[in-house]
């Protein structure tokens, strides 16, 4: 797959991001899929950070370990990342009088590595221009070694920046041009372009796409499906939706609610999903153990309740701002008590928005809390995706009773009327004409009165637990992509899907077997697939391989072949292709 | 005496249920629930009509003991749960019942941002000042040198002082009750409830709890509660006034409404997205256009 790569590091809060953004737009707008990667510490200016932009006319959706192009802030960077870059590439830094040690620089030489230090502050002072158009400069030197045109950045530039002032559209300008000056002055090549950085031609479907993040895209998918209220506690990689959501609220009226605590924004959730709208709730692990109380109580009033799970690497506080996979038996097995659950993954832009719908319907129809993890790769990462098209989605509300005539026939025991088909019985709503029930946290009868009878207990978790086969009927199985016939067979979930696919692209004999749906588990069309693959691997991003541990409990399979990482990164393309390659060989 | 009830529609009948009750004999929630239900009634308001959100504790084990959309939660949540059920549907009362063990221990975060938030809900405290449930463990507001389950020496700390941490909240809406009161009860949950639409509205009921509590019980209450409107007590007063009268307990214990304004938007009437909107959340459910947020993301 032809695709290159630009790693922008620096201090955080150095402009690292907006960099990375305004190259990523100019890309894509130019006719190239980006896919974008932030890596960043836990804290709010400085440490070592940095955004990495992979490219190609062709789709993307992972990042490479080795970079055509690193551009660093600081002299951290040159420390750091240098070994980042590939063979041929290029290093762009501003560190005045920076030298490498001896060995270094040969090693850089060995590896043909152009070393090009930009002057920025000269420059600047030149232009007259403040220290923040540094971060135009360097956009425009990345630019040009890419052999884009100053006219496109400058569209950019003059969209982003031209509210604020004609004065300033022309500082960026010069800024932009002095790039380019720079570039010329040191890149030789009759078009002034740097082979190994060379772009294949574009695609102009890509144009019109989005450029959008795991969390703006569940965001969209939450107010497309018809939430009006969402709770939530600052917890990263679940902030950026709260974020999302909070800043989106004046426009669509929505009611948004940073909570004292996880467990407040939990039962704020019930409270309103109870009452009969749509709501949600977003958290990582830690706040997730907070709210598992609340999780039970919905499952034993029956209420539809939708938790949005972003993983991190635990346990405790763990890595902040990495990404894991390591909660799904978290979200499976958490909270007291049986009941019926359905757990879902995200696993890039397209269903981060379909699946908040989806997690609505679920919830309302089978009236039980619905899980849908995301992790920090999926939440923070940059997705090229085209505009959703918003005829696909449905509001199903199941059992929810509205009309006055049939609310009129009901009674107080039809809400948790044991004989109801599939043990989903009728739901009506506080404030409608009709008997009344109460929704009741202890062991009750089908009116919701207190009942502790062994015969009562009985029927009403069978009828609880009667949803479960019910739902698990209805749920699709994973999704088979590539080979249909595979010999090498790989299963995995949530966000390692992107690279997988990125990887297996040219691999004739591959298929992936992606579980969107996670619980209740179907191992049915695994189970066949494997019957024929000659080999079958599980890729994870955690210690234990839970989701082969899930595959287990669920149908006694054991998929004996790993590849699991737990080190609070993703998979890169490369690495991942190579630990496939090497598992096929042997 | 008999005192009329005062209700065209909806009766005492309506909001029967066949369930028996389970409290002992001389528990103040017999009062308590007695009252509530006059309250509605002379309101007007039917079952359907209202949502009523119980703590777990002995007062919980009434959510099955009286008619209306109910929910019996979590020990300690019911605050969060309610006022959410509140701003999804502004246009339904909803009141909250919590014991004094879950407000002032396990669910005394919600209880303070609760009354900070000003949350359009009513609030009404069960405080039998101990965990009668469980079998009479000490609350934050039990007595100092009182035995009790689990700690037959008394409690180590001091007794939380529940009505100072409610005014350093800057509420709205601040009463108390005595459950052996049933009448003025009545009339201070009536006001409650239609205090909703200017915020959180905490009533402190006074309780018996005739098998755990030996220190406050009914007849002490009986001897020192006062009606303090009565005695010519404006709770549109200066707050630090009716704090002070609050506060006040070394010999009489002053009931009634204590502190009441209407100045004060509720946490729903500050809500920017909401200005103007005439419907609530839960008529609001249905797909939404996202294609302003998706232009811009090209």
């Amino acid at each position: 797959m032809s695709r290159i790569s630009i790693k922008i590091t620096g201090a955080q809060g150095q402009g690292v991001n907006s960099v990375g953004e305004i190259c990523a737009k100019g890309l894509k707008r130019a006719g190239y899929c980006v896919f974008g990667y932030r890596e960043y510490m836990s804290l709010i200016k400085g440490g070592h950070s940095s955004y990495q932009l992979d490219v190609s006319h062709e789709k993307i959706e992972s990042s490479e370990t080795k970079v055509n192009v690193l551009v660093t802030f600081n002299h951290h960077g040159l420390e750091t990342n240098a070994d980042d870059v590939k063979d041929g590439g290029i290093i762009i830094h501003q560190t005045p009088q920076w030298k490498f040690a001896a060995k270094d620089d040969v090693a850089l030489n060995k590896r043909k590595i152009t070393v090009l230090y930009l002057p920025t502050e000269d420059i600047l002072k030149k232009l007259k221009a403040k220290p923040i158009l540094g971060n135009v400069l360097i956009t425009s030197v990345v630019w040009s070694l890419l052999g884009r045109s100053a006219d496109g950045l400058k569209e950019l530039v003059r969209e982003q920046f031209g509210h604020k002032g004609e004065e300033l559209v022309q500082m960026n300008f010069g800024a932009i041009d002095a790039g380019f000056a720079f570039t010329k002055s040191v890149v030789s090549g009759d078009d002034g372009v740097s082979a190994d950085v060379r772009l294949s031609d574009p695609d102009p479907q890509w144009e019109n796409h989005m450029l959008l993040t795991g969390s703006v895209a569940m965001g969209l998918g939450l107010i497309h499906g018809g939430c009006r209220f969402y709770a939530g506690y600052p917890m990263t990689p679940a902030s950026p939706l709260l974020t999302f959501i909070a800043e989106t609220q004046n426009k669509t009226g929505m009611v948004v609610k940073q909570a004292e605590d996880e467990i407040t924004a939990a039962q704020m959730m019930s409270g309103a999903m109870y009452m009969g709208t749509r709501a949600a709730t977003g958290t990582s692990g830690g706040g997730f153990d907070l709210m598992t109380e609340t999780l039970s109580l919905d499952g034993i009033i029956e209420n539809p309740s939708v938790f949005v799970l972003a993983q991190r690497p635990g346990p405790a506080t763990g890595l902040p701002t990495w990404t894991a996979q390591g909660d799904l038996l978290l979200a499976i097995g958490s909270a007291h008590g049986e009941f019926a659950r359905c757990v879902l993954s995200v696993s890039d832009a397209q269903d981060c928005f379909d699946l908040m719908p989806e997690a609505f319907n679920l919830a309302e129809e089978f009236q039980t809390p619905v899980i849908v993890m995301t992790d920090k790769h999926t939440a923070e990462a940059l997705f090229t995706q085209p505009p959703y098209d918003q005829s696909k989605a449905t509001i199903r509300r199941g059992n929810l009773v509205t009309d006055a005539k049939q609310l009129k026939k009901l009674k107080s025991t039809d809400r948790y009327d044991p004989a109801a088909k599939d043990g989903i019985s009728a739901r009506w709503l506080p404030g409608t004409e009709a008997a009344t029930y109460c929704a009741q946290g202890d062991e009750h009868d089908s009116a919701g009165n207190v009942n502790e009878t062994a015969a009562n207990a009985k029927a009403q978790m069978e009828k609880r637990m009667k949803k479960m086969e019910a739902l698990k009927k209805m749920l699709p199985e994973p999704e088979l992509i590539g080979s249909q016939n595979p010999e090498t067979l790989i299963v995995g979930w949530g966000s390692n899907k992107g690279v997988i696919l990125d990887a297996i692209k040219d691999q004739k004999n591959i298929g992936y077997l992606h579980y969107t749906y996670l619980w209740p588990m179907k191992t049915e069309k695994l189970e066949k697939l494997m019957q024929k693959a000659k080999k079958t691997i599980l890729v994870e991003c955690n210690h234990h391989g839970q989701l082969g541990m899930v595959i287990k409990m669920a149908s006694g399979i054991d998929i004996k072949e790993k590849i699991l990482k737990y080190d609070g990164r993703p998979f890169f393309y490369d690495e991942l292709l190579s630990r496939i390659t090497n598992y096929q060989v042997n | 005496m008999s005192i009329k009830l005062e209700s065209n529609g909806p009766s005492m009948n309506d909001y029967s249920c066949a369930t028996q009750c389970t409290w002992c004999d001389g528990c103040g929630d017999y009062g308590i629930w007695t009252a509530m239900k006059r309250a509605l009634v002379e309101l007007g308001l039917a079952p359907h009509q209202v949502c009523l959100c119980f703590d777990v504790g002995c007062h919980g084990n009434g959510s099955d003991k009286l008619a209306g959309y109910r929910f019996h939660g979590l020990h300690g949540r019911v605050i969060p749960f309610a006022s959410a059920a509140k701003l999804a549907n502004h246009k339904l009362p909803v009141i909250a019942f919590g014991g004094d063990g879950a407000s002032f221990s396990e669910g005394i975060g919600h209880f303070v941002h609760g009354i900070r938030s000003n949350y359009p809900i009513t609030f009404i405290l069960h405080n039998n000042a101990n965990y009668g449930l469980t079998l009479g463990q000490a609350s934050s507001l039990t007595w100092q040198d009182q035995p009790m389950n689990s700690s037959p020496n008394g409690i180590p700390e001091h007794t939380l002082n529940s009505m100072d941490l409610v005014f350093a909240l800057e509420p709205t809406f601040v009463a108390r009750g005595f459950s052996g009161n049933i009448p003025q009860l009545t009339q201070i949950f009536k006001t409650a409830i239609q205090h909703q639409k200017h915020g959180f509205a905490f009533v402190d009921v006074l309780q018996a709890c005739p098998t755990y509590n030996h220190f406050a019980t009914h007849q002490y209450l009986l001897d020192r509660c006062y009606d303090a409107n009565a005695e010519g007590h404006d709770a549109h007063c200066e707050p630090s006034k009716a704090r002070a009268l609050a506060l006040d307990t070394s010999k009489r214990i002053a009931t009634g409404i204590l502190f009441q304004r209407e100045d004060v938007p509720s946490f729903y009437d500050r809500l920017a997205p909401r200005k103007d909107k005439k419907t609530a959340l839960v008529e609001e459910v249905g797909k939404v256009d996202v294609g302003e947020f998706m232009r811009e993301l090209i």
